[in-house]
């Protein structure tokens, strides 16, 4: 018992000791700091690199899609009628006169007279209810708030 | 440690300390002085931007899915002035690209209005141009060789923005059915004016930061609604040509011709003359003396003269006033309102039945079914057929012409006498299109239009056919039908074409003068006819102005209404009627 009163006092009292520990604590401190700082400069960072690449792409759609109408425009000119009807000219070919034409019947032909540039909307399939779509956490979500907004009244 | 080091060490302690401290305080008051406020003013301008999203102006397609009106891509052309580092060289380059002023740029640049940062010089620049600027600006980033007394040239500041602007590929073609779009980006006339805020779409307004931070999305803007129109193409072309052709070889100023589907009410060709080239919108006013001459089918009413004969005999005939065979014994005038009313020719016709009367067109037959009709009857029919009311066409401008009726102040009793045969009435081309389908669709009569669906968000939407009512009654239309038809084969006029039976009927009007007379010698020359006369599948209407080769109707518009049923019947794949019978009768 002794013995081990004379460590104990001789640990406390040896003043290198205490010095180290708070150099260790402070270097432990500074080391965390250090990581937290790292971390956040990192993800900062990035998020900053991330952000600048949607504002580049974002533009890029922009400029897509106007290069894209632009060279609908284009191309409609060069099929243009007066241009069609210039370079069929050119070839050779003639406008066709009405006693020209031979008509074939066709059995079974019907001419197609509508006119479809885009597909016609679909009736629109029955909703699936929440409960074989929605998560727990959603769910979860839907009942606080629901509490939340009954709330406050007695 | 000693004593000495521990206080030299707790001096330096307390001094770094106090230098901290008061670059802390300092910091603090820096950023709370009112100066931070001016740098914080100052720095907000550059933390990001509103900007204005214009979504893509819809485009216009024919109803072959041929592009009528796009859009093309243009620049704005200006200068970031602190990154301006030879305005000299950047005004002398514009000036000899561009055109602009050499004094008026090198001003802008070097003296800039204050505060600020971006200046346009230009906007509307072609690509090819704007191509051919910015290749010199890197150009002269990589000039080399000694500078060093004179200033050496660059184009550095200047900046280039595209977007896009409307464009037409056709050009001049169907331009009074399309209409125009102005730089300020609003709908002139046509479709443009009428379906405006469609295609237009809605811009969005939104806050885009400079600090990628705080990149938020741009939200999709949907682009403006393309339309898909009626319009055949192909033929409307062909239609303008053949008027063009027409102007010259009649003498006349100028003309229209409407291509409508009688079931449907489509409209397949629309021309007139004069026309605009729609992608040099700004010559507008050096064509054109008024609005109404833009698109004349439709906004410009005018007295029609005996193609309104037709609206006559079918309120006789509905009415049951006459028949096909009713007599009539023409002596060359008739008194109606205290007035006489005498033939074209100012000549006696004899003893004729109502084919006649049509086939030769006699005003004073026509007068006299009308007073047989009663003037209570007669302008019911009118109004039924809509005359005097606009047609409801989905163009911009449509004009309502005129009809008075027993009652109006400036009605008179011969006013029933010259209606009869089209005098004393205004009417614009498509009202009396649309009057004439119920002659040639069973009695029911459609509303002209050329909507036939529009495109949004990738999804079509057709426009069903509308139906503006039923004057007159199936077997009246169909025995009309076949009035027309014979009178016109009776007569041997030039409308026919062989293999096709057809219906119509002239129009020779005299013009109203500013003195309240008629014009001894100047006319409107009009035909109407449709067919094939068993099943129309086309009606067309054609009007000369002032026609100097002959003033009647039956020489001008009547030939030239064959042309466009030529035409017509080989671009809508319309086989002659024997072969059409006989496909028929095979099914």
């Amino acid at each position: 018992m002794e013995t081990i009163t004379r460590i104990f006092h001789a640990y406390k009292q040896a003043a290198w000791r205490t010095q180290r520990q708070m150099i260790g604590i402070f270097l432990v401190a500074l080391v965390g700091v250090t990581m937290v700082a790292a971390i956040y400069l990192s993800v900062t960072a990035r998020t900053a690199i991330v952000g600048r690449q949607i504002q580049n792409m974002e533009n890029e759609i922009i400029n897509g899609q106007r290069v894209n109408a632009d060279l609908q425009t284009q191309l409609a000119s060069l099929t243009s009628a007066s241009e069609m009807e210039k370079r069929a000219l050119s070839k050779g070919y003639q406008p066709t006169e009405p006693g020209e034409i031979a008509y074939i019947a066709v059995a079974g032909y019907t001419p197609h007279n509508s006119i479809s540039l885009a597909p016609q909307p679909q009736p629109r399939p029955p909703a699936i209810p929440p409960e074989y779509t929605e998560t727990l956490l959603d769910w979860f979500d839907q009942q606080m708030q629901g509490m939340a907004s009954t709330g406050g009244t007695p | 440690m000693r004593k000495p080091y521990i206080w030299r060490s707790l001096t330096v302690a307390a001094l770094l300390a106090v230098l901290g401290l008061s670059i802390v305080i300092r910091i603090i008051r820096i950023q709370n002085s009112p100066e931070a406020a001016i740098f914080r003013d100052q720095a907000s301008r550059y933390d990001g931007e509103f900007r204005t999203f214009y979504p893509a102006r819809g485009e216009i397609y024919d109803r072959s899915g041929q592009m009528l009106a796009g859009n093309k891509t243009v620049f704005e052309i200006g200068v970031t002035l602190d990154k301006v580092k030879n305005p000299s060289t950047i005004a002398q380059t514009l000036s000899a690209n561009i055109g602009l002023d050499y004094n008026s740029v090198y001003d802008a640049i070097t003296n800039p209005p204050k505060n600020l940062t971006y200046l346009v010089l230009a906007d509307y620049v072609s690509s090819d141009q704007a191509s051919a600027l910015q290749k010199m600006k890197l150009d002269m980033q990589t000039l080399t060789g000694n500078w060093k007394e004179v200033v050496r040239p660059s184009l550095a500041g200047l900046e280039f923005k595209p977007h896009l602007m409307r464009s037409y590929p056709e050009n001049n073609l169907a331009s009074n059915i399309i209409g125009f779009v102005t730089r300020e980006g609003k709908g002139y006339f046509g479709i443009e004016e009428k379906y405006n805020n469609l295609l237009a779409g809605n811009p969005v307004t939104v806050w885009v930061p400079s600090d990628p931070n705080r990149v938020q999305e741009i939200p999709q803007i949907p682009n403006g609604t393309s339309l898909i129109l009626t319009i055949n193409r192909e033929l409307q072309a062909a239609v303008e040509q053949i008027l063009d052709s027409a102007l010259q070889t009649y003498g006349a100023p100028s003309g229209s011709i409407v291509v409508m589907n009688p079931h449907t009410g489509e409209i397949l060709a629309m021309a007139s003359n004069p026309r605009l080239d729609l992608n040099q919108f700004w010559q507008y006013e050096n064509i054109y003396h008024s609005a109404s001459e833009y698109d004349p089918p439709v906004s410009m009413p005018y007295e029609p003269g005996s193609v309104f004969k037709i609206l006559t005999m079918a309120a006789a005939l509905d009415t049951g006033t006459v028949t096909p065979n009713t007599p009539f014994f023409d002596s060359g005038t008739i008194l109606v309102g205290g007035a006489n009313i005498y033939n074209w020719n100012s000549e006696a016709w004899g003893q004729q039945d109502m084919i006649g009367c049509l086939q030769h067109s006699l005003n004073v037959c026509l007068a006299w079914v009308a007073t047989q009709v009663g003037p209570q009857n007669f302008y019911n029919y009118m109004q039924r057929f809509g005359i005097g009311r606009p047609t409801g066409i989905d163009l911009a401008g449509e004009a309502a012409g005129r009809l008075k009726i027993p009652g109006d102040t400036d009605w008179y009793p011969v006013d029933l006498g010259t209606n009869s045969f089209g005098q004393g009435v205004a009417v614009t081309p498509i009202q009396m299109m649309m009057a004439a389908s119920a002659i040639a669709n069973d009695g029911r009569m459609v509303t002209p239009h050329v909507l036939y669906g529009m495109v949004k968000n990738g999804q079509q939407y057709n426009t069903p056919p509308q139906y503006a009512g039923t004057p007159i009654s199936t077997k009246t239309a169909q025995t009309l039908n076949a009035m027309l038809a014979i009178s016109l084969e009776n007569e041997a006029s030039q409308a026919l074409v062989p293999g096709y039976r057809l219906a119509g009927k002239t129009g020779t009007a005299q013009i109203p003068t500013q003195f309240g007379n008629y014009s001894p010698d100047k006319t409107n020359a009009s035909f109407i006819g449709w067919g094939p006369a068993d099943d129309p599948q086309f009606m067309i209407y054609v009007w000369l102005e002032q026609p100097s080769a002959s003033i009647w109707g039956s020489e001008t518009a009547a030939p030239v209404f064959a042309q466009v049923v030529q035409k017509t019947v080989v671009l809508l794949n319309i086989p002659p009627d024997s072969i059409r019978q006989q496909m028929a009768a095979n099914k």
